[in-house]
């Protein structure tokens, strides 16, 4: 089974995406996946990032295939709303924060993630969206150090924590937290470069890594060829889906 | 879980000529021991993913941006012993800096000429716009040799010496018999493809940051079919990730194949031993 745990649906102005529900999951479904981690990608430049979450929930009963994930900011004053209203919802498992967009401080967000390990919600973390070089020059936002999301996992152990987005030196440069903090993972829908999964895999980290496509932002069939075309069947495996089915329970 | 079908649906259709290639040694993490070595993990990671022919220049190690011609002539020797190593995969482009263009031809003259490299590669050393480049390029076009040109848009500034895809325009516009290939398509973005759209002797290569979706198919319709080239930037850059924003669009077979083969066999002389499908077919 192949688990997206990074997918996203609606518009981005810098690109010519087809950002669409429909067309997002077309184009994931055409290269096999088959679960789809979905947030609302108009959540990163609205001042209400939960005003955008319906849609993904939508699309929940829409698609069984369809895993809401939406998008929960704690500087707005509604958040604990918010959130019980998530947890009405099909199939949430996993919330996503874009605490560069809002923005906020992760160190001020202890209460959200104290309450999302008590409804035992997975939380992924968004480090980037796109590539600070290609931002539009009027609405630059800076990459989220990677070690400020492990510094999470370390202060809530029991709450499961994502690094998204993390490029392929950053997920280098956590590889000792990987390893020593049980309840952190990493996405590695931007972790580029040769050899990059080859390498994780090699120092130990397969366990650790979970598929994320960034779909529509970036195209599925280069998230899959990242992962497929280096590493064996089991590794292959383990990362496309089974770590994501067993930290998810799905 | 059978990931054969996987496997399979993931392989080009076609075999792939790559126009932007380094040696490890320039910017890997894990440095390489020797030029076997790096002939070795290169080639094995290309052929994963289904790349069969690399065009490879070196920009010594680690890369100065304004490297001495001794530097230059070290990095040319270094692809040079990758060709001789492994002919069948690789296709040097010649390394040098406009900073010194009567050094430059002299290298060319040596690295082209008479060690039948294939192109030529500028970096950063100086922008495109500068006079430097001029005997450079009317000498690649007396030895009918494409030049690839590094080229970017940063929101978060260039370099001082690194050429704004409007740059490598204005160089078309001086050298219009000159074959260019403007590297990173994503790192120009949609202005960049604008800014030589009117320039039919630039093509641009499929390299430069993230497999953002759309832009191979923005390069065709704005540029032409004809005018898009395979490019990875490995290894900077993973071989198969960047295949994919060419496959896993909706382009018709035969501008895939154009783009990661045809087009760029036209652009190399005769001596690279590449042609387009159709005609090495007959």
């Amino acid at each position: 089974m192949i688990i997206d745990v990074n997918a996203w649906a609606g518009h981005w102005s810098t690109l010519p995406i087809e950002g669409g529900i429909a067309a997002v999951r077309a184009s994931l479904k055409a290269v096999g996946v088959d679960r789809i981690c979905l947030s609302p990608l108009d959540a990163a430049w609205c001042p209400n990032p939960h005003l955008h979450n319906a849609k993904v929930y939508a699309a929940a009963r829409q698609f069984d295939d369809i895993d809401p994930v939406p998008v929960l900011d704690p500087t707005i004053p509604t958040w604990r709303d918010e959130l019980a209203d998530a947890l009405t919802q099909p199939r949430v498992r996993l919330v996503k924060l874009l605490p560069t967009y809002s923005p906020y401080d992760l160190s001020a967000a202890d209460e959200l993630f104290a309450a999302f390990a008590q409804s035992r919600l997975a939380v992924i973390i968004q480090t980037r969206l796109d590539d600070p070089r290609h931002q539009h020059p009027l609405a630059q936002v800076p990459d989220l150090p990677a070690d400020a999301v492990a510094d999470v996992a370390a202060r809530h152990p029991g709450l499961t924590v994502i690094v998204g987005g993390p490029t392929w030196t950053a997920i280098r440069g956590l590889r000792e937290r990987l390893l020593s903090l049980p309840n952190l993972y990493a996405d590695v829908s931007q972790a580029d470069g040769m050899n990059s999964l080859k390498i994780f895999v090699a120092e130990g980290l397969t366990s650790k890594l979970l598929f994320g496509s960034h779909a529509p932002l970036f195209v599925p069939f280069s998230a899959l060829a990242r992962v497929v075309n280096d590493l064996n069947d089991d590794d292959v495996a383990a990362i496309l889906g089974k770590n994501a089915a067993r930290i998810l329970g799905l | 879980m059978n990931l054969s079908p996987l496997r399979a649906h993931l392989r080009p259709p076609c075999p792939v000529l790559d126009v932007h290639v380094h040696p490890l040694a320039c910017f890997e993490p894990r440095r390489v021991s020797s030029v076997r070595e790096d002939v070795e993990i290169l080639t094995v990671a290309a052929q994963r993913s289904g790349v069969t022919k690399l065009c490879v220049f070196s920009l010594s190690s680690p890369p100065p941006h304004e490297p001495t011609m001794p530097q230059c002539r070290e990095a040319n020797d270094y692809v040079l012993a990758m060709r001789d190593l492994a002919p069948d995969w690789f296709l040097p482009f010649c390394y040098v800096n406009p900073m010194y263009p009567d050094e430059s031809v002299v290298e060319m003259e040596r690295c082209i000429a008479r060690e039948r490299m294939v192109g030529v590669k500028l970096w950063v050393a100086r922008r495109a716009t500068d006079p430097g480049l001029d005997p450079i390029l009317r000498y690649a076009v007396t030895l009918d040799v494409p030049v690839l040109q590094h080229a970017w848009l940063k929101t978060t500034g260039n370099l001082p010496g690194e050429s704004f895809p409007a740059d490598v325009a204005n160089l078309a516009r001086r050298h219009p018999r000159a074959r260019l290939i403007m590297a990173h398509l994503n790192g120009c973005g949609m202005r960049g493809l604008e800014a030589v759209r009117a320039c039919p002797n630039v093509v641009v290569d499929t390299s430069g940051g993230d497999p953002e979706s759309g832009m191979v198919e923005l390069a065709v319709a704005r540029l032409g079919a004809d005018r898009v080239v395979y490019g990875s930037d490995a290894p900077i850059r993973h071989f198969g990730v960047v295949l994919g924003k060419t496959l896993g669009t909706n382009l018709s077979d035969t501008v895939q194949q154009a783009i990661l083969w045809d087009n760029a066999a036209r652009l190399l002389p005769s001596w690279a031993g590449v042609k387009p499908l159709a005609e090495a077919a007959v």
